[in-house]
């Protein structure tokens, strides 16, 4: 009893560690900043297009890769790296509203499998497009010099970027907030993810509305890929995690709700940070079963408005 | 009647005397067409017929191989064992599987089933990917042969041949039968169907451990015939084929899905033997098919 107490007080050692502990805690917090940034587009698409866009990790990886051209263009500067952050949120922005406009708005009444095979399509099709734009190999992006230091707090090092991408989260959430609780367009994608017919009889031009939606979670996508460049390898297969990270994240915060979105994100970028020295490998199963017994005690998630 | 008759026996012969004018490659090919048609036509069952949309199918396709790789790696059965034995195996464990799946997930409808399915057939792809002692990780099983007389590539057709047959007309019985035009009815309007006093539940669940348990014999065909089995059969970009087979093939037919499987592995080995890009040519066919002939391939026949 005695050896099994011994053995687990070291495999958690780590925890009386404050360095490990402040260290995950900050990985942690700014991954989920960077999942925030995915799954509030995603939750909003779903809240308002009622479509579940698995080709959103697809846009997440498109602005990493606009990233990677932008740095190159114009090494060296600080510039670079802010024209990544416009290129990459701008170019999504227009790609979003061309697919919206091009191909989902043909599908709003098709049945459920038509919906999913067509996200699902372009998952493929972006994916390959990415390959024959960027080529298959990994990329990296330099963290701007800007930010490439560390800043010391209780005799602790932490890396400037991951205290940048806290902060870049708070703003983009804030701005988030002030956007759906103050503005009319705000209202009516609050209104739009509660009861679309109503708002539409209501005289509304819910096309507009939708289109700008699709735009606008797929220029976060964007931004959020672009800010996660420097500390990810931008490569063709960066989608495919992403996408599931953002998925379970959306499910458990509820869809359609950007505060749900918040707090699953930074839930889940915790429990990945700690989940790997506690239970390394078993981390990510118990994401899924986390994300199934949600969807069984409450399917419209802890923030989400049940229909 | 007669005439459908005349189609029935034409297919028999020709599926009977096909291999003997095949390249071994596309013996091989043929045996896949065979294991994708079955996959394909159950999981219509549960879409087409019953109305389900499940995301996860590809859990049971793939537990059905991992099922039918142990028993040959590790048990080592005979030849005579592994016929009557392998099918039943990868079923039974298959339909365990689904049990307990569908148990929780007939619970939801809708793009919430979908979302409940796949978020199970994550779950076991992380599992497949980390009970390396068990799955062999990420490096799946290889090296997988069919037992016995079944490792000739001729023999292990007509194998899968009878055991597809066989099975596709036990799922035919089921959809002809009362279970199969409640399962019509529910696609319809299942709250209908609950004020007549039926227990939609237990239908449905009925529905998706049947459908689950060919899908893996689907899966254990296939697997000792390319002789792997890989994590990414249960990974979320398998999630589709089943979808896409059966709506290429047209989800309103009892055959049109094995038809859409068919077109769809042909299509794959013809066109990635051409160009890396086949997803990329995957995702465009799936668009035009939405898009332009959303009843799939026995839907433009029928017009």
């Amino acid at each position: 009893m005695s050896s099994l107490l011994d053995l687990l007080a070291q495999h958690f050692s780590w925890a009386q560690n404050p360095v490990v502990l402040a260290r995950q805690t900050l990985a942690g917090v700014s991954n989920g900043m960077l999942l925030f940034l995915i799954s509030a587009g995603l939750s909003l698409i779903f809240g308002v297009l009622r479509i579940l866009n698995f080709a959103h990790g697809a846009l997440f990886m498109l602005g990493a890769f606009i990233a990677v051209s932008a740095t190159a263009l114009l090494p060296e500067s600080a510039g670079g790296f802010l024209a990544a952050l416009i290129g990459a949120s701008a170019g999504l922005a227009v790609l979003g509203a061309a697919i919206e406009t091009g191909l989902l708005r043909r599908i709003y009444r098709a049945p459920h499998e038509f919906q999913l095979l067509v996200t699902f399509a372009l998952v493929f099709i972006l994916g390959d497009a990415a390959k024959l734009i960027w080529g298959r190999e990994d990329n990296s992006v330099a963290v701007p010099a800007l930010l490439a230091g560390s800043a010391q707090a209780l005799g602790i090092t932490f890396p400037t970027y991951r205290l940048f991408l806290i902060g870049v989260g708070v703003a983009v959430a804030l701005a988030l907030w002030v956007v759906l609780h103050r503005t009319r367009w705000g209202v009516l994608v609050r209104a739009a993810t509660m009861d679309r017919a109503m708002l539409s009889a209501l005289g509304v031009n819910t096309r507009r509305l939708f289109t700008t939606v699709f735009a606008l979670g797929a220029a976060l996508a964007g931004f959020g890929g672009a800010l996660a460049a420097p500390i990810v390898a931008v490569g063709p297969g960066l989608h495919v995690q992403v996408i599931i990270d953002a998925f379970v994240v959306v499910v458990i915060g509820g869809m359609g709700s950007v505060l749900g979105a918040l707090v699953a994100s930074l839930l889940v970028g915790i429990v990945n940070a700690f989940g790997v020295l506690a239970f390394p490998g078993l981390a990510v199963v118990l994401t899924f079963a986390c994300m199934a017994i949600v969807l069984i005690v409450r399917p419209w998630g802890l923030f989400g408005v049940p229909e | 009647m007669k005439w459908s008759l005349w189609v029935f026996l034409g297919a028999a012969v020709a599926l009977l005397a096909l291999p003997l004018s095949l390249s071994e490659f596309w013996l091989f090919i043929a045996i896949e067409v065979l294991a994708f048609s079955l996959y394909a036509v159950s999981f219509n069952v549960l879409l087409g017929y019953g109305g389900m949309l499940s995301f996860g199918h590809a859990a049971f396709f793939g537990v059905g191989g991992y099922a039918a790789a142990l028993l040959v790696k590790k048990a080592g059965l005979s030849a005579g064992l592994a016929f009557a034995l392998l099918p039943l195996v990868a079923m039974a464990v298959a339909a365990a599987f689904a049990l307990v799946i569908g148990f929780f997930s007939v619970r939801r409808s809708g793009i919430y089933f979908a979302m409940l399915t796949f978020a199970f057939q994550m779950l076991l792809y992380t599992i497949a990917l980390k009970a390396t002692p068990l799955t062999g990780g990420d490096d799946g099983i290889t090296g997988l042969k069919p037992p016995g007389v079944l490792a000739q590539p001729l023999v292990y057709y007509y194998f899968a041949l009878a055991v597809v047959s066989a099975a596709l007309y036990v799922l035919y019985r089921l959809v002809s039968s009362p279970f199969g035009y409640t399962l019509r009815a529910l696609r319809s309007n299942a709250r209908r169907v609950q004020y007549v006093g039926v227990d939609v539940r237990a239908h449905q669940l009925a529905a998706f451990v049947v459908t689950g348990a060919f899908a893996g014999l689907a899966g254990a065909v296939f697997a000792l015939s390319s002789g792997n089995v890989f994590p990414g059969w249960l990974n979320w970009t398998a999630s589709a084929t089943p979808v896409v087979m059966a709506v290429l093939g047209g989800m309103h037919t009892f055959l049109g899905p094995a038809l859409g499987a068919a077109v769809y592995v042909v299509l794959e080995v013809l066109i990635s033997g051409r160009t890396e890009y086949w997803p990329l040519a995957m995702g465009v066919i799936i668009v035009l098919l939405v898009l332009v002939m959303p009843t799939g391939l026995t839907g433009l026949l029928r017009r």
